[in-house]
């Protein structure tokens, strides 16, 4: 295959995911922390997260290959952004949870209509040129707004509390992962297991943040943010290390 | 990713995993047992589906004292601390019974915008705190 430029993701490893499932939760916890407990407001939060997040995705599509910190700092305001693009349109514009968990659905099928047609792929794993890192990012924008309307309608709709929700997303995951390893399309199964682990990250985060009145483990919104924040730390370090970007462990020792 | 990494992911997954578990099976007996104790509150109308929502009540009961007194600007700080044990318990209230939730959200909303408007109406601020104390009598 020729390529413009070196692959720009990582590789779908089980890191990948605990990483990816953790920055959603900080994702909406932060947010949450800067509008409301900080006393920034929503307007500020909003416009203040959308400008970063434009200035995380310039400077990843700019850079030359994949670096870790780079990518998961995107991933992570992509998170905020998708949600509160859910938190706008629901909150603000009342707009009901069916109507937007469908137009997430319908765009997200758009995207991946036009991506397929203009590139004869919707690999995740070879993001090589402009264009499809401009439709890896449209997706999963819209990955996490549908993840958050989905999980909110469960919510609503269901009455599907935080502790049932980790077991059934967790559930719908494993069977997505079966599905996988049975045969099933390795990109379609990507795609699910991705939206999917939108509601679970929010309902593990709700875990551990609400009180025990309310079922949960009572470790608070900051103390739950800062143990994944540490650990999403370590992990991307250990890939920025695996990926070369940083010289420890290289003097002295050849471990490969 | 070496084989080592992934068993020690693996292991934190897997405890976590437990917990929550463990958890979830042992929230609905907690809840039952904390509904079923009378509430020591006079007014503690405020347990329906949602659960004791005293707390919060509380709040809207003082917020209200500062209003009826014309200290606004008291009344505006205390009420900040019912939007934020309010927005803290949402993912632990609103399962409970969303179509209740939203009218007491609804009912804090016009409540906190009453009270932070740049020049805060003493009528609107008192007709606001009492619709929101009377959203949690009949919530």
């Amino acid at each position: 295959m020729s390529s413009n430029t070196l692959n720009k993701v990582p590789e779908i490893t089980l890191s990948f995911w605990v990483i990816k499932i953790l920055t959603t939760t900080v994702g909406e916890t932060g947010a949450d922390y800067l509008a409301v407990n900080a006393g920034l407001g929503q307007v500020v939060t909003r416009t203040g997260m959308a400008l970063f997040l434009a200035v995380a995705l310039f400077l990843q599509i700019r850079a030359r290959r994949y670096t870790p910190c780079l990518y998961w700092l995107s991933v992570v305001l992509v998170s905020v952004v998708g949600t509160q693009i859910t938190d706008l349109l629901t909150d603000d514009m009342n707009i009901s949870l069916y109507l937007s968990t469908l137009v997430f659905a319908v765009v997200l099928g758009i995207i991946f209509i036009v991506w397929s047609r203009s590139e004869h792929t919707l690999s995740m794993q070879n993001i090589d040129s402009r264009n499809r890192e401009l439709f890896y990012w449209a997706a999963i924008l819209c990955t996490f707004a549908l993840g958050t309307a989905a999980g909110d309608l469960a919510t609503e709709a269901l009455g599907l509390g935080f502790a049932w929700g980790s077991i059934v997303f967790g559930s719908l995951i494993g069977v997505t992962y079966l599905t996988w390893k049975l045969g099933a399309n390795a990109v379609l199964t990507f795609w699910i297991a991705y939206i999917l682990s939108r509601p679970l990250g929010a309902s593990l985060g709700d875990t551990l943040t609400q009180s025990r009145n309310y079922g949960g483990l009572g470790f608070g919104a900051m103390w739950t943010s800062a143990i994944f924040l540490a650990v999403i730390l370590l992990l991307v370090t250990q890939a920025q290390i695996k990926n070369g970007y940083l010289n420890v462990g290289r003097g002295g020792k050849l471990k490969n | 990713m070496k084989m080592k990494d992934k068993k020690r992911i693996a292991a934190v997954l897997m405890s976590l995993f437990i917990a929550l578990v463990a958890n979830g099976w042992s929230a609905p007996m907690t809840e039952g047992s904390s509904t079923s104790t009378p509430v020591a509150s006079s007014q503690a109308k405020a347990s329906s589906k949602l659960g004791d929502l005293s707390a919060f009540r509380t709040i809207a009961k003082d917020v209200d004292a500062l209003v009826e007194k014309g200290n606004l600007p008291e009344a505006k700080k205390r009420i900040k601390d019912l939007e934020t044990s309010w927005d803290e318990a949402e993912a632990g209230l609103k399962p409970r019974d969303a179509k209740s939730w939203h009218i007491l959200d609804k009912a804090i909303d016009r409540a906190l915008s009453a009270l932070r408007a740049k020049t805060p109406d003493q009528g609107e601020c008192k007709s606001a705190i009492a619709a929101l104390l009377k959203a949690f009598d009949v919530q």
